[in-house]
């Protein structure tokens, strides 16, 4: 059985660029003060899209009632789609007092005899962690039993935040499941993709370019994914890490333990699946591969200015102001910017310090990095004469009052904006903003303010 | 009434409908005007739940965490992460009450929050909401019924006049303002505590404060014990009148299981006729009411062939089997989140306490589910009639609109349901031709 990972260890980076300046633990929270989920929800992120496997939630319930079914990470699994069913032992009083043990042992019996899984994934919760439940044994005893992987996830909430916790789902996939199975056939141009989701079936968008290069996603953490290939991903000739700089560690540690390489990227936006494409077969370093890729992204660029040739008129000018957080902070500017907008201002509140960097890299010098979005956004409306405005339904009103589209960017989106093609998606999406006049309509005033 | 099966036979949840209090309490507190719910727990538990409201209402949610981590779980017995929380939340924001609630965790640890809170200088609720007991209903419950032991002053004085109106959780803003202008309608100012009604109904406000906006506020709750009425709906709701009366023995109180379809409201305008001395209703009941008799004539025909599973909260799990019945809609199974003492009330062949699971079994047994959006995987993949109520609903939007309570929202309920009835077996049809 593998050992627990070591949460001060994660916490300590060391391939994380901004580490030599932070000594203290990513993330303590502040009581009062704290917005963004738990361990527990990062591990969720990480480990739910394996839709072939259960994932048992150990605990009471709202870590899994308030949860199940919130993200549409889309799955090809021919099979009934576990990803988006609810499993919890919804632990009771009884089990605080007298343990939960016993009652998970006979969950996971309960769940491989009506729905025969691949693996089953146990996640720890705050609750049952306090009290003590050895997950590690109980697991153990599972997979004997029933002879298919069951991991023990140790990602109770009260450890960290999401970031943490996706790495610590990272770790237990990394313990109990790559390495343990080899693959039938292997290619040179093996890869996993790291981090990548599939939300919206963003993968999609750019995984048929993939193949069409020769390339084969051997495995994925965890978008479309399923237990057997990720058991395999040790034999993989690079780890590719999409927009996720939670599982860095998980990358390291295999790059120690079998020697592959690296590379992190993203997918949003026409310059950024362009390198990102380029990247891969870079970093695959054949010479005929990398000619292929070139040629395809010239091909792909091309058609895509093609479909977007009707938007740029409607964009030429426009302003936009974008107030999210993470990843998104860059990314979507970025595309927005391959959309012929001008982004004058991004939050960076919520983004790490590499988010920031990039962030900078991408809006240019004159650009503003928002560090108290709620209170500058509107200033910096007024300012630039911003046409839109991209946030959390929060700023709706803010939009309104300034009279200018707004888009909710935060909101469980259903269509993807990923690859070329979501880039359109995006598009469209904006072009509808812009034209509704909703925003101007609401914002009359009613007759008895006149 | 049928068969009642209050304990689950298998050891886990499976797609589970069950809440957990901590939400139901939040969700209480963002009924009072300028009001921050402080959940005390891991920062998931509020994360959740602010995003699962989020998505319900289509609102921003108020609500913080004391963010209780593993090394305050253990070094800390609450003083620390609640003061400090308060101190944070303060600095930013000016609430008129801040609403500590429990999760399982300090539960476990045994945190002491009532010492905590006597310590505090800032008007404050504490209540105990672990989330391995109980669930939405029960959480909404406890937490207003500790607002009521914590705030309400005592009084000897009565204005007649003044009712307080002590809803269920699962009552959607606009059916708590349908409430209070029917019973407006007799004669009476009318408090609802806590009041969705005025702070979730989905209006257009400026909405960028950290703090919930409308809703009853704390000064009328200190106040609401010289109520000549007080009317509760939802048997969970009787330990909160229990505790309002004790700060009045003189107030009257009248108690309704619901207030769906036509004997329940004529109940209710019976108390109030009583009560007010009036010989009849105000003109709109009147018309309201032969509104909902026509429409239980037009929609029993597709009811009466309608074969119901019903999937929610105790107190609304009743409401809706009530409503479905007297049309004529077969309820062959009823699931509760929890145990209730509503459940043996039910008029459905089978009751009990479970999952969606044990409506996947089950799904020879009926045609129609009425459930959260959850069940829309269940429908979908046996070809079911749904029509979604309860929390969460995060696949439509309007939620804070949809009344289904008294003559008026009983007779849109009653086409609902008939519609989607009929749209079900039209594509039956055509999926066998």
């Amino acid at each position: 059985m593998a050992p627990k990972p070591k949460i001060r260890e994660l916490l300590d980076e060391s391939a994380c660029t901004h580490n030599k300046t932070k000594k203290a633990a990513c993330n303590a929270p502040t009581p009062g003060a704290t917005t963004g989920g738990c361990a527990f929800e990062g591990a969720q992120i990480s480990l739910f899209p394996y839709a072939d496997a259960a994932h048992l939630v150990h605990g009471p319930i709202t870590c899994l009632g308030a949860s199940w079914e919130t993200r549409a990470t889309r799955t090809s699994y021919p099979g009934r789609d576990l990803t988006q069913m609810g499993f919890t032992t919804g632990i009771s009083t009884n089990d605080v007092v007298f343990g939960g043990e016993q009652k998970l042992l006979d969950s996971i019996a309960y769940i491989v005899e009506h729905y025969a899984p691949e693996a089953v994934f146990v996640y720890a919760t705050c609750v049952t962690a306090l009290i003590g439940d050895d997950l590690d044994a109980v697991c153990k005893a599972a997979k004997q039993k029933y002879g298919i992987p069951v991991v023990p996830v140790h990602a109770p909430g009260f450890v960290g935040s999401k970031n943490l916790g996706s790495r610590l789902g990272g770790e237990a996939a990394l313990a109990h499941l790559v390495g343990t199975k080899e693959p039938e056939v292997s290619t040179p141009f093996d890869i996993n993709l790291i981090g990548e989701y599939n939300v919206t079936g963003d993968m999609w968008q750019y995984t048929p370019l993939l193949e069409e290069l020769g390339i084969r996603v051997l495995s994925t953490l965890s978008g479309d994914g399923r237990v057997a290939s990720i058991r395999t991903a040790h034999r993989a000739r690079l780890n590719v890490i999409v927009c996720a700089k939670s599982l860095i560690s998980l990358t390291r540690k295999m790059e120690e333990k079998y020697g592959i390489p690296s590379i992190s990227l993203s997918f949003y936006g026409k310059r950024d699946t362009s390198n990102g494409l380029r990247a891969i077969a870079e970093a695959l370093g054949d010479a005929d591969l990398v000619a292929r890729t070139n040629a395809l992204i010239e091909r792909e660029e091309a058609r895509l200015e093609e479909k977007l040739r009707p938007y740029r008129e409607l964009f030429k000018g426009k302003k936009a102001v974008l107030n999210t957080g993470g990843n998104k902070t860059w990314s979507i500017a970025s595309a927005l910017q391959d959309l012929g907008i001008e982004v004058v201002a991004t939050a960076v509140k919520k983004a790490t310090e590499s988010d920031r960097e990039k962030a900078r890299e991408y809006l240019g010098e004159n650009g503003v990095l928002m560090m108290d979005p709620g209170s500058e956004q509107a200033k910096i409306i007024d300012a630039t004469g911003a046409h839109l405005l991209l946030a959390g339904g929060r700023s709706l009103y803010t939009a309104i009052k300034k009279r200018i589209s707004f888009i909710d960017v935060n909101q469980e989106k259903k269509k993807s904006y990923g690859g070329y093609d979501g880039l359109l998606n995006l598009a469209e999406d904006l072009k509808n903003a812009l034209e509704n006049p909703v925003f101007k309509t609401v914002a009359k005033r009613a007759p008895w303010e006149k | 009434m049928g068969e009642v099966i209050r304990k689950p036979i298998k050891p886990l949840q499976v797609n589970p409908i069950k809440l957990s209090q901590p939400m139901g309490a939040t969700l209480a507190f963002l009924g009072i005007d300028k009001c921050m719910p402080l959940m005390h727990g891991g920062q998931g538990c509020a994360s959740f739940t602010k995003v699962f409201m989020t998505r319900h209402f289509s609102e921003p949610i108020a609500i913080q965490t004391t963010a209780v981590t593993d090394v305050t779980a253990i070094l800390d017995g609450g003083d620390y992460s609640i003061v400090e929380a308060i101190k944070n939340i303060t600095k930013k924001a000016s609430p008129s009450l801040i609403g500590l609630h429990t999760t399982g965790l300090p539960e476990t640890k045994g945190d002491d929050i009532r010492g905590v809170a006597a310590k505090i200088d800032f008007p404050l609720v504490h209540v105990n909401t672990p989330d391995y007991e109980g669930g939405l209903e029960s959480g909404w419950a406890l937490a207003v019924k500790a607002i009521i032991e914590q705030l309400v002053e005592a009084s000897e004085e009565l204005d007649g006049n003044k009712l307080v109106l002590l809803p269920h959780v699962s009552l959607q803003p606009i059916e708590v303002e349908k409430l209070k202008e029917f019973i407006a309608g007799f004669g009476f100012e009318v408090l609802a505590l806590p009041d969705l009604s005025t702070s979730l109904d989905g209006y257009l406000g400026e909405k960028q404060g950290s703090l919930s906006g409308g809703g009853i506020s704390v000064e009328q709750i200190r106040a609401l014990a010289d109520a000549g009425l007080v009317l509760s709906v939802g048997d969970s709701m009787l330990g909160a009148a229990k505790a309002l009366l004790e700060k009045n023995p003189a107030m009257r109180h009248h108690h309704f299981a619901h207030l769906s379809g036509l004997e329940a409201t004529d109940a209710l305008v019976e108390r109030l006729l009583a009560e007010t001395g009036f010989q009849k209703p105000p003109a709109s009941v009147i018309r309201w009411r032969k509104r909902l008799q026509d429409a239980m004539l037009d929609s029993h025909f597709s009811l009466g062939q309608t074969r119901f599973a019903v999937a929610a909260e105790p107190d609304q799990l009743a409401g809706v089997c009530a409503s479905l019945r007297e049309a004529g809609g077969r309820v062959r199974l009823a699931i509760a989140t929890v145990d209730s003492p509503q459940l043996v009330k039910i008029p459905a062949e089978k009751v009990l306490v479970g999952d969606l699971e044990d409506a996947e079994n089950l799904q020879d047994d009926y045609d129609l589910i009425v459930g959260n959006f959850h069940a829309e995987a269940l429908a979908h993949r046996f070809h079911k009639g749904l029509v979604v109520r309860g929390f969460p609903n995060w696949e439509q939007i309007g939620n804070q609109l949809k009344n289904d309570v008294l003559y008026e929202g009983g007779a849109y309920f009653l086409f609902e349901a008939a519609n989607v009835a009929e749209a079900m077996r039209a594509a039956t049809h055509h999926g066998r031709d």
